[in-house]
């Protein structure tokens, strides 16, 4: 005997025979605490199981229908297992990534710290893949919203921190302008990585954590891109063409929301 | 295989029905008839889970079928050797939570009347008992934590395991939940004069001579 046969019992009302019971709760506080006081807790739990609510006719045949819609790319991505979402989700990033290290970095690389790029790239990946990584996973979502808020106001918060610690003399000494064309170019070059976190969404709505969590991620992402490839250290200009992209995605994410709701 | 199974013990040939893990298996094979096995073993279950949070049964029905989309969804992520019974708790929950994440606002607006009004209950809910009323009234008035455990434990019918999967947490961790959601129950029931015969509606009792 065990817990579960004597809950089904309770519920179903089926009668136990009294030994197996008795040596069952010697063992099983959670059970004798259910039969204190003449079960009287466990009988009125039991009473509570109703019987099966009604529904309709074609319940099924709704869902067959849903079902059926279940074709193209979309449907095809999104029900690739968790971890094979998660890595495709971040291989853009990373070919991006290499491609603008090897091809188009920033004029004073040369004299940019080594240690600065590596952390950079630690602590921004971390917390990117955390924010797919959660996004992405059909884990329990007991989560409460300040959990993942907490990420975004990271991505958020950060790139802010970075403008007023230029990394060289020379981006430090640099003018305000530029910034729409680095705002362009890190919302460019994060797009497929967008593209792609939307289509590996299995929810038909984005949830209020795919808004938050995308978000994170795409910002933290154009703002790593960009580090490795603009020179301008001018906090306005970090300011307006770096750090903003975090809140840019995270309107289009909440717009996205709302058109969806609609 | 799974479908012929199932027509060959419907018929009452053979006696072995297959497990919901092997239900899950054949669908993920391309078994439909599968699917459909496990869409009528656990609508009611998910139905009930998902009713005694909300107030009408289309938007429970809703859920439920988003949940199966879901799981249609996430079929591939289901590995072997794991149970499916947790799995789907835990992808309605996720559904659920987002339910009222998304409608926020007007939760806000009726707690006020949960304090008098039940969700939907279903046909049976008028022929209930005050005492039951009570129960599931008190039910109610838990902490969410503390309910949650409980609804999927006595009527979701999971293990303790099972629901600490579900919900993301240990198996310690949910029983204290449960401990302190059957005090908090206690005692909100202590005052109410139990009504044994409308409690059992014609039920034998669990243990006869009680």
């Amino acid at each position: 005997m065990d817990c579960p046969q004597i809950r089904d019992a309770f519920v179903h009302g089926e009668p136990l025979s009294e030994e197996p019971v008795k040596a069952h709760l010697a063992s099983c506080p959670q059970c004798r605490e259910l039969f204190e006081q003449d079960a009287e807790l466990g009988r009125k739990l039991a009473a509570q199981a109703s019987e099966a609510l009604p529904c309709a006719d074609d319940f099924f045949g709704r869902l067959e229908q849903d079902l059926v819609r279940e074709t193209g790319p979309r449907a095809w991505l999104r029900s690739r297992p968790s971890r094979l979402r998660f890595a495709l989700a971040l291989l853009p990033l990373l070919l991006v990534l290499i491609a603008g290290g090897l091809f188009r970095q920033r004029a004073d690389f040369a004299q940019y710290p080594m240690l600065r790029v590596a952390l950079l790239l630690c602590v921004y990946f971390v917390a990117i893949a955390l924010a797919v990584g959660k996004e992405l996973s059909e884990s329990p979502r007991r989560d409460a919203l300040r959990d993942y808020l907490g990420l975004l106001a990271f991505a958020l918060l950060v790139p802010v921190l970075a403008a007023f610690a230029p990394a060289t003399e020379a981006s430090r000494l640099a003018y305000p302008g530029g910034a729409l064309g680095c705002f362009g170019y890190g919302a460019l070059l994060t797009l497929p990585i967008a593209a792609l976190l939307w289509a590996f969404d299995r929810d038909d709505r984005p949830s209020l954590r795919t808004v938050c969590l995308s978000a994170a991620a795409l910002g933290l992402s154009a703002n790593l891109l960009l580090e490795l490839h603009c020179g301008n250290g001018n906090a306005v200009h970090v300011l307006l063409g770096h750090a903003s992209l975090g809140a840019a995605w995270l309107a289009a994410w909440a717009v996205t929301r709302r058109l969806s709701r609609a | 295989m799974v479908s012929v199974c199932l027509a060959l013990a419907k018929a009452g040939y053979i006696a072995a029905v297959p497990s919901d893990e092997e239900l899950m298996a054949a669908y993920i094979a391309g078994d439909k008839a599968a699917f459909r096995e496990l869409f009528r073993r656990y609508t009611p279950l998910l139905q009930r889970a998902m009713a005694r949070d909300l107030r009408s049964l289309e938007e429970a029905n809703d859920l439920v079928q988003q949940t199966f989309l879901h799981l249609h969804r996430s079929r591939l992520d289901f590995e072997p050797g794991r149970k499916l019974k947790p799995w789907i708790f835990t992808i309605a929950l996720n559904l659920k939570r987002e339910y009222f994440r998304r409608n926020k606002r007007r939760r806000e607006t009726s707690l006020e009347d949960d304090r008098v009004a039940e969700p939907f209950e279903g046909p049976r809910g008028q022929e209930r008992s005050d005492a039951s009323r009570e129960t599931a009234r008190a039910l109610r008035l838990l902490p969410a934590e503390h309910r949650e455990v409980i609804e999927l434990h006595w009527f979701g019918g999971l293990s303790f395991p099972e629901v600490a999967e579900a919900v993301g947490s240990t198996v310690a961790a949910v029983k204290v939940r449960a401990h302190r959601g059957y005090v908090a129950l206690r005692a909100q029931l202590g005052d109410a004069a139990p009504d044994p015969e409308s409690l059992h509606e014609g039920k034998p009792s669990v243990l006869g001579s009680k």
